[in-house]
């Protein structure tokens, strides 16, 4: 552990960086393939990674990013191809393995021990210990030491869960690049930061590139990706598509190689008349969010953007019944109602569609059948017993409908790709005969074909009377879908607007409020 | 990326499930014919009414417990529930209360010891484990304190014969298996309450923003479960003829066991009401059939333990490929 804590401080210039950075890989992939069962999530992909560059991947969500990360940390094995490390071929079947070879990732979701002290997770499984017992107070003092020298503004002995995410990542990443001494990959890890942990990181990256660390980050944010990286990879479908240098690009060509196709084919506008009003909220506050006051009409779709933990979400699960509001009115069709759990909102014609699958939309180890009814059992009662005709009518009917690629009904929920999920959970409203659609994240880890089909949807259900608030943490989604688009930051409304009434650049300015 | 899941391997995962049904089946048959050939004793008619006795009881403690088991919960306390339930409707019917309405409070005095566990994890957040092992040990406490420690004799005749009794042939105690097994199929497998009982076992925030009430069904299965082990309760002081708070001493690890033999996962939202029906004949079988060959009972308890380690295994195998 000393050697390593050692090795990072050297001062900067008496590595310097490479000589040929063009001729020094340092990591190849060649042909690299994944699949899980039937699912083909990376495909005979080639990249090559160069000692001491800052290689960007970007590609949509569901590209294969996640998996090349896995793979590259060996938590999943490969299905196919070869892994050249440093000339020599490997496996890096273990995170053991990667980690020896120097190679480690700051994951988007913080993987560490809440419970345990910053300095206890920096050197968690390689703990400072004297005849057997842990030496607590050299371990403080040499977490200490790091924090200080990475330049973040945190201390050492304090538990880790009472930090902010965002200063919870900081530790993962002091973690990572006391392991990762070779190579790091940093997957979205601004998501959760404020602008000056961003920039503390920021300072970071560019400091270990000095000192001939490979770093490979991931983002969304294209901006962050003109700003730090040599080199820029795009993946689309599972399939890398093109290296580019990152002189030799611009936003328009990356955008263009990670969809192949135009925005205007994805995006279904189609302007309808707008009719009464379904929902209107009046300084509406809850848990997360406060003075919330909007109206969403049948025939158009509210968008709510902004950044992860706005408070878009707590407003829908207020909406729906899931959070009690703390003041403020809640109207429907006109008429003061009070919505007291999910039951009510369902009831009275409101559908939710969550923001994860996994948690709070699917029951995954049940049948999709099961999934898709759960609402409606109550319309499939013939006294005491299911109506198992009718049961059986109704999910087959969604599952046509949807085109959900299932064998069967009773087919389980969990062995469907993130597309034909996010299908289930939208599906289970559809016999519902609600006429207010709320959906959270609708097109997250959802391939682009499936969210051509839910934007067809969406203009399906409003030619039906209905309306649909729509919570999307990309821009161009709500930008070219919304008829009003307001503007999330910190729990507040800070801004709405008609269709494309403003520019991208002011809607994120506002989103994060510069 | 698409999931292409061909539709053989759908016919052969339900042929699967199937399978295991029947292996469970072919088990207990197994088992019989073994028995009839290395014991006379064991094909006779008076042998067979006193293993359907037997394992009667466990069979609709492991029905109450499947329920609460499906909803990822435990009920620790349908033992402790059986031997309360012996005092309570030994003393009703020895004050002289009719037996209809001594056996009806008895059942209602289950379903609120249920509704008392379930209050505790859906108003007091306590985990089932921890609730249900507290009333374990007071319920015992309690009948002990009412009874002093002793025994009530149960002198009414009528009482004490229902238990002794065959109808068609069969004897009354496993008629009342049917009576638990016919509703409880209808309300698991064929009633929205079933489906929603799947829903909070597998995921209570999905199965909460379904419109599923949540806590209800909580309310519902411990009920149930503490409502079938008051009921066995009521059978025990028949068969005995005696109500004594000690009685049905770790009943409640068979019902769990006999659940599990019958295919219901511990991380709940997989089971079925005929599953712990086999599983609870199958232990009750082993049982009778090791006394009849004279072996050694603590022998019992080592082959009952085994049974669970190899069942469980092949059915989590049986889980893994789908």
């Amino acid at each position: 552990m000393s050697d390593m804590s050692s090795r990072m401080w050297v001062p900067a210039d008496s590595k310097g960086p490479p000589v040929h950075p063009d001729e020094d890989i340092i990591l190849e992939l060649r042909d690299l393939e994944k699949r899980y069962g039937h699912i083909q999530a990376l495909k005979r992909s080639s990249l090559s990674f160069r000692r001491g560059e800052v290689h960007a991947i970007v590609g949509e969500n569901g590209a294969g990013k996640s998996t090349l990360i896995k793979l590259l940390t060996g938590v999943v094995r490969r299905s196919g191809g070869t892994i050249v490390w440093n000339g020599k071929e490997v496996e890096l079947a273990t995170p053991n393995e990667a980690i020896a070879h120097g190679i480690n990732a700051v994951h988007q979701e913080v993987v560490l021990c809440r419970h345990l002290s910053v300095a206890g997770n920096i050197f968690l499984g390689d703990e400072t210990t004297r005849f057997g017992l842990l030496q607590r107070r050299d371990m403080t003092r040499a977490a200490q030491k790091i924090l200080d020298d990475l330049g973040f503004d945190l201390r050492a002995d304090v538990v880790l869960d009472s930090l902010t995410i965002g200063q919870q990542q900081l530790v993962a990443t002091a973690r990572a690049s006391l392991r990762g001494t070779k190579f790091i990959i940093f997957d979205e890890p601004t998501a959760y930061l404020t602008r000056q942990e961003a920039a503390q990181l920021f300072a970071l990256i560019r400091r270990l590139k000095l000192e001939g660390v490979t770093i490979v980050y991931i983002s969304h944010r294209m901006e962050e990706v003109f700003e730090l990286a040599d080199r820029v990879s795009v993946l689309r479908d599972g399939t890398h598509v093109g290296t580019r240098n990152i002189d030799e690009t611009n936003d328009a060509e990356l955008v263009s190689l990670m969809i192949n196709r135009t925005l205007d084919q994805i995006y279904h506008k189609e302007t309808l008349p707008i009719g009464q009003p379904l929902l209107e909220t009046r300084g509406l506050s809850g848990k997360g969010f406060s003075d919330m006051s909007l109206t969403v009409r049948s025939g158009e779709i509210v968008g709510l953007y902004g950044l992860i933990g706005a408070g878009r979400s707590e407003f829908a699960l207020s909406v729906f019944g899931r959070n009690p509001k703390t003041s403020g009115e809640i109207l429907w069709k006109e008429q003061p109602v009070t919505i007291r759990n999910e039951r009510t909102a369902i009831d009275l014609g409101i559908a939710l569609a969550p923001e994860s699958r996994r948690d709070q939309g699917l029951n995954l180890n049940l049948p999709i059948g099961l999934n898709i009814n759960l609402p409606v059992y109550d319309q499939l009662m013939r006294g005491p017993i299911i109506d198992r005709g009718e049961e059986k009518r109704r999910a087959d009917q969604q599952i046509a409908d949807l085109a959900i690629k299932t064998p069967s009904r009773r087919t389980l929920a969990s062995s469907m790709s993130g597309g034909n999920q996010q299908k289930i959970v939208i599906g289970k409203w559809l016999n519902h005969g609600a006429e207010l659609f709320i959906f959270d994240e609708p097109t997250v880890g959802v391939d682009v074909g499936t969210k051509a089909e839910i934007y067809r949807l969406f203009a399906r259900l409003l030619k039906n009377g209905a309306g649909i608030i729509l919570i999307s943490s990309y821009l161009p989604e709500v930008y070219e879908l919304a008829d009003t688009l307001h503007v999330f930051r910190d729990g507040k409304l800070v801004g709405s607007q008609g269709y494309r009434e403003k520019s991208h650049e002011d809607i994120l300015a506002e989103a994060i409020g510069v | 990326m698409t999931t292409e899941v061909t539709p053989t391997s759908v016919k052969a995962r339900r042929n699967f499930s199937f399978l295991f049904a029947l292996t469970l089946v072919g088990l207990l048959i197994l088992l019989c014919v073994a028995l009839s050939i290395a014991t006379p004793n064991f094909a006779t008619g008076n042998n067979i009414s006193n293993l359907l006795r037997q394992g009667s009881m466990i069979a609709i403690l492991a029905i109450g417990q499947t329920f609460v088991i499906i909803t990822a919960g435990i009920d620790l306390s349908v033992g402790a529930i059986v031997g309360f339930s012996t005092v309570v409707v030994a003393g009703l019917i020895q004050a002289g209360v009719p037996i209809w309405l001594a056996i009806i409070i008895t059942l209602v005095m289950g379903l609120l010891i249920g509704f008392f566990h379930a209050f505790g994890i859906v108003k007091m957040g306590l985990p089932p484990f921890i609730i249900t092992l507290a009333t374990l040990t007071s319920l015992r406490g309690i009948g002990l304190l009412m009874t002093n420690g002793s025994t009530i004799n149960i002198t009414n005749e009528a009482f004490n014969q229902f238990s002794r009794e065959s109808f068609l042939g069969v004897p009354n105690l496993f008629w009342m298996v049917v009576l638990v097994a016919v509703p409880a199929f209808v309300f698991l497998h064929l009633s929205k309450w079933g489906r929603y009982l799947y829903a909070v076992g597998s995921n209570p925030e999905a199965a909460r923003l379904s419109g599923v009430s949540v806590p209800k069904m909580i309310f519902i299965a411990y009920g149930l479960s503490a409502m079938c082990a008051a009921f066995v309760g009521v059978m025990l002081a028949a068969r005995l003829g005696v109500g004594n708070a000690t009685q049905g001493e770790g009943w409640e690890l068979q019902a769990i066991a006999s659940s599990v033999i019958g295919g219901t996962s511990l991380f709940g939202a997989v089971g079925s009401v005929h599953g712990p029906l086999i599983g609870a004949f199958i232990l009750a079988t082993i049982s009778n059939g090791a006394n009849l060959l004279n072996v050694n009972s603590f022998w019992q308890r080592i082959i009952t333990g085994g049974l669970i380690i190899i069942i469980v295994f092949f059915d989590q195998l049986r889980r893994r490929n789908r």
